[in-house]
């Protein structure tokens, strides 16, 4: 399609406008984290960076704070990476068996639980916390990493992701596998497996992220200082300090490297990849 | 190496449709059989029976001696080749070839033997550590037979392998592959809805029709003496003329057209004369009035079609007919002809029925 330099030129500055947009808030959060708490508390935020930086990162990561001043970052730090990965590995996986099973065994009633599957979207965690509270507490994972993991755990949009996948699958290659002598574990292993690995990684990435910036079920299951996460412990800190500063990159800085990383494969999981057959 | 006989089979679906209606059929150890018919007369759903992936109904399936019908797919000893080719697109063709003998626990310089044997037959060495999405569709073709010939099967089972290919590469192919299968004389079941690839191909072809084996014969056999409407038909390229006609007690009749020559057959009911466009011929002295609206050159022959003097279809219009001729014979649009034939070349059928009678 060819275009006119008017319309290109458009075209850009809505893009360019979107950006900014986007990075401005991540840009004044970056700066912000190198200056000392009497600027940010007289000036404001600011795109200008100043010089304390590495003295916020060494009083956030040393710093004991919390009621029992024994909360440190690298312990929140954990405890985020614990849930999120917990979160993002139960997800890809149970989904991924949950697809397969739809997917590739087509009882009767496959149609049907899919759809109650995907109907749990209608139904985020804020809306069930009492009653998933109640569950929680029975199971007597009150302050523990498990119980902040499973509640969380989404089951449903993984489900669909790698379901439109697998449909895309001819049927055909599936039969060659069986007449190749490939059960369902085996199959499930060399095809399965290696064929999902995009889309999972992007499954993966998401899950994670939506994990590591869980906020009110952590809160509501974990009365322990010692099982706060970053996005928690934020607080704890203070916001408007330069060391709060410090801590909000921290916890950005792991989900953005994710996805820097994953980056490859997320683009390609969302193409088609059915030209691949 | 093995026969193949089935007895009996019979494909229902568990929401009631009926696929195949009993079939009884017995291939000979190394012989090539052409299943072929229109789409959806149950050809795919047979072979697919055979080869484990459609359950069966009823009857029997043997290979060998062996009774198959609840042997899974991969201990059948049978390979297949299909449309699509059916590559694995995250393993390289050596990975494709030698998944199913690694799943079968052969060791690892035999199952490298056998691929460098199979690539060189089908002249694919070259790529054996290609992907499949870097292959043209003919190379795929290739590597989805090689698949099969690693495997030694009992049986190769072809499903339509050849149509997603171009003309010229389908024409290639096709004698590529009795080729090998003559090469190999590994018993063979090959599906197509193409004629010309069933007539070319098979020892013996199955014509099947609404789920059951309408004849089955060598091609010339089913070509020259057909059992019914259906398989004159649908064998022989161009299309057979098929003509309705009735029986006045000593000449067929179709509106003015009146065909003399013929004895014996029924008064009273509908029939269909059936002349191929070869055993036509343009004859001073012939029944024929033939209109000519076109000519196809094919280059050594030369297909006339046009109206059929005298005779009219049910639309109302005149019954095409096509005239097969040589090279030399090339009327202008809207000459007339005068054609005959030899009433012991020609079929007739009864219309109802389809049945055979001349």
């Amino acid at each position: 399609m060819h275009r006119s330099l008017t319309q290109r030129l458009f075209a850009h500055a809505v893009l360019l406008a979107g950006v900014l947009f986007l990075i401005v808030p991540v840009l004044l959060v970056f700066a912000a984290s190198t200056q000392p708490t009497s600027v940010l508390v007289a000036e404001g935020l600011s795109l200008v960076p100043g010089r304390h930086g590495l003295e916020n990162f060494r009083t956030i990561l040393t710093l004991q704070a919390g009621f029992t001043d024994q909360i440190i970052a690298t312990d929140m730090l954990r405890n985020s990476m614990i849930v999120a990965t917990g979160i993002g590995v139960a997800t890809t996986g149970l989904s991924l068996l949950a697809a397969y099973g739809l997917v590739m065994f087509r009882l009767p009633p496959a149609g049907a639980f899919f759809w109650i599957t995907l109907a749990t979207l209608l139904l985020p965690l804020e809306s069930r916390f009492i009653t998933t509270f109640q569950i929680t507490s029975y199971l007597g994972l009150i302050n523990t990493h498990t119980g902040m993991i499973l509640p969380a755990v989404m089951v449903a949009l993984g489900t669909l992701f790698f379901r439109q996948l697998f449909l895309s699958f001819p049927g055909e290659y599936i039969e060659a596998a069986r007449l190749d002598g490939a059960g369902p574990v085996r199959f499930f292993v060399d095809f399965i497996l290696p064929l999902s690995r995009e889309r999972g990684g992007a499954v993966f990435v998401v899950s994670f992220m939506i994990g590591w910036n869980q906020y009110l079920w952590p809160l509501m299951i974990s009365t322990d200082e010692r099982h706060y996460t970053l996005v928690r412990g934020i607080r704890l800190i203070g916001q408007e300090s330069g060391p709060g500063m410090a801590l909000v990159v921290l916890t950005i800085l792991p989900p953005l490297l994710l996805v820097i990383l994953f980056q490859r494969w997320f683009l390609r999981a969302l193409e088609e990849t059915r030209d691949a057959f | 190496m093995a026969q193949v006989e089935l007895k009996q089979v019979r494909k229902t679906y568990p929401n009631g449709a009926e696929a195949i209606f009993g079939v009884d059929m017995k291939i000979d150890d190394g012989e090539l059989i052409v299943f072929v018919g229109p789409s959806g007369c149950g050809k795919s759903t047979l072979l697919r029976m055979v080869a484990g992936l459609e359950s069966v109904t009823s009857g029997e399936i043997l290979i060998g001696d062996r009774l198959i019908n609840d042997v899974s797919p991969s201990e059948r000893d049978v390979a297949m080749v299909f449309q699509n080719y059916a590559l694995y697109p995250h393993m390289s063709v050596r990975g494709n070839m030698s998944y199913g003998l690694k799943n079968r626990k052969m060791p690892a310089d035999e199952i490298e033997r056998r691929i460098v044997d199979a690539a060189k037959m089908l002249k694919i060495d070259q790529f054996l550590d290609r992907q499949p999405n870097q292959l043209s569709g003919g190379q795929r073709q290739r590597v989805a037979m090689g698949r099969a010939i690693v495997r030694n099967p009992q049986v190769f089972l072809f499903d339509e392998p050849l149509s997603n290919l171009d003309a010229k590469l389908r024409v290639q192919m096709r004698i590529e592959i009795k080729r090998l299968q003559r090469r190999m004389n590994v018993t063979s079941i090959y599906v197509t809805h193409d004629q010309t690839e069933a007539m070319t191909l098979a020892d013996r072809l199955a014509v099947i029709n609404e789920g059951q084996v309408e004849q089955m014969g060598a091609p010339m056999e089913l070509y020259s003496n057909p059992r019914t409407l259906f398989v004159a038909s649908f064998i022989g390229a161009p299309q057979i003329n098929l003509i309705p006609v009735s029986f006045d007690g000593t000449h067929l009749v179709n509106g003015d057209l009146k065909l003399a020559g013929f004895s014996d057959l029924p008064q009273g009911t509908e029939l269909v004369l059936g002349v191929r466009p070869d055993v036509l011929r343009v004859d001073a002295g012939g029944q024929f009035g033939m209109n000519v609206d076109l000519v196809e050159q094919h280059g050594g022959e030369n297909l006339i079609y046009g109206s059929l003097g005298g005779t009219t279809t049910d639309a109302g219009e005149p019954l095409e007919i096509c005239l097969k001729a040589a090279q030399a014979m090339l009327p202008a649009i809207d000459d007339q002809l005068t054609l005959g034939f030899d009433p012991d070349t020609a079929f007739i059928f009864r219309k109802d029925t389809g049945e055979r009678l001349k």
